[in-house]
């Protein structure tokens, strides 16, 4: 009875332990160490981007529709001109800090680039 | 219909202009039947309020908007279903919207010289009318093109 006790609070003990470490990799791969972000189907991926300071970050349009990079700080610390498919725009982070942005043409599509 | 706009990705702004516009055309079609009921004099309240009322929303939204996303890429990308149904609504809206306008100035006021105004007061009414809601068929299109997200994708 004792065993059979410890074997399931093991078992259970694994499953919430696998959840966390679930948890902690889908983090994980959204604040990877590129420097691109792709915008496709209204969304900017990854959502959440770090990257070192000095680094150029590049959004690229692979969405049918036009899109922009506006940052949410006010003054903007970059914004780019819309974006039709496959184009580019650049900015290059130079200070550290989280820089929040988002698409003006459909404000629901947000992102962040954490420079550390 | 709330719950709907909620889903898409369109500015709270669009989605207002939506919902003008769907009421200014469904009540333009009251306005019609306020005529057939020869109730002229409020058909023509009705009538010349919204058109003024569309004429200012699309002077103070829509132009803006097509002169800052559409413009600049006519008539190069006009393959493209974006531009091609925004650039559609636009030109027959600006025609619809004039001749409107028109009809508003020739039947309500005495602006216009005799010669210039309207005789076939049926022919022109219905014939804006039915322009108009082709307009609002293809604002409807356009908003689905720009802010519903997987609708045109497999």
């Amino acid at each position: 009875m004792f065993i059979a006790g410890l074997a399931a609070a093991l078992v259970l003990g694994i499953g919430v332990f696998g959840t966390g470490r679930k948890g902690s990799v889908t983090r994980a791969q959204q604040t990877t160490s590129a420097t691109e972000v792709k915008i496709d189907n209204f969304s900017f991926g990854p959502v959440t981007l770090t990257v070192p300071v000095g680094t150029t970050v590049t959004w690229t349009n692979r969405d049918d529709i036009p899109h922009n990079t506006v940052s949410t700080d006010d003054p903007k610390i970059f914004k780019s001109k819309v974006l039709d498919t496959d184009e580019k725009f650049a900015f290059t982070f130079s200070k550290p800090g989280t820089y929040s942005y988002f698409c003006s043409i459909h404000p629901k599509m947000t992102g962040k680039v954490i420079v550390q | 219909m709330i719950a709907a706009f909620l889903e898409t990705a369109a500015p709270r702004g669009a989605n207002v202009v939506l919902a003008l516009e769907i009421v200014m055309g469904i009540a333009l079609l009251l306005g019609a039947w306020l005529a057939r009921k020869r109730r002229f004099r409020q058909h023509a309240w009705c009538q010349s309020t919204i058109v003024l009322l569309n004429f200012a929303v699309v002077a103070a939204i829509m132009v803006p908007s097509f002169r800052a996303h559409v413009l600049p890429r006519i008539p190069a990308k006009l393959g493209k279903a974006y531009y091609a149904l925004a650039t559609m609504h636009g030109a027959l809206g600006t025609i619809t919207e004039l001749a409107g306008l028109y009809i508003l100035l020739s039947a309500g006021t005495s602006v216009l010289p005799e010669k210039l105004r309207i005789t076939k007061y049926k022919l022109w009414m219905r014939s804006v009318l039915g322009l108009w809601w082709v307009v609002l068929l293809l604002g409807m299109a356009t908003y689905t093109r720009w802010y519903v997200p997987h609708l045109f994708r497999k």
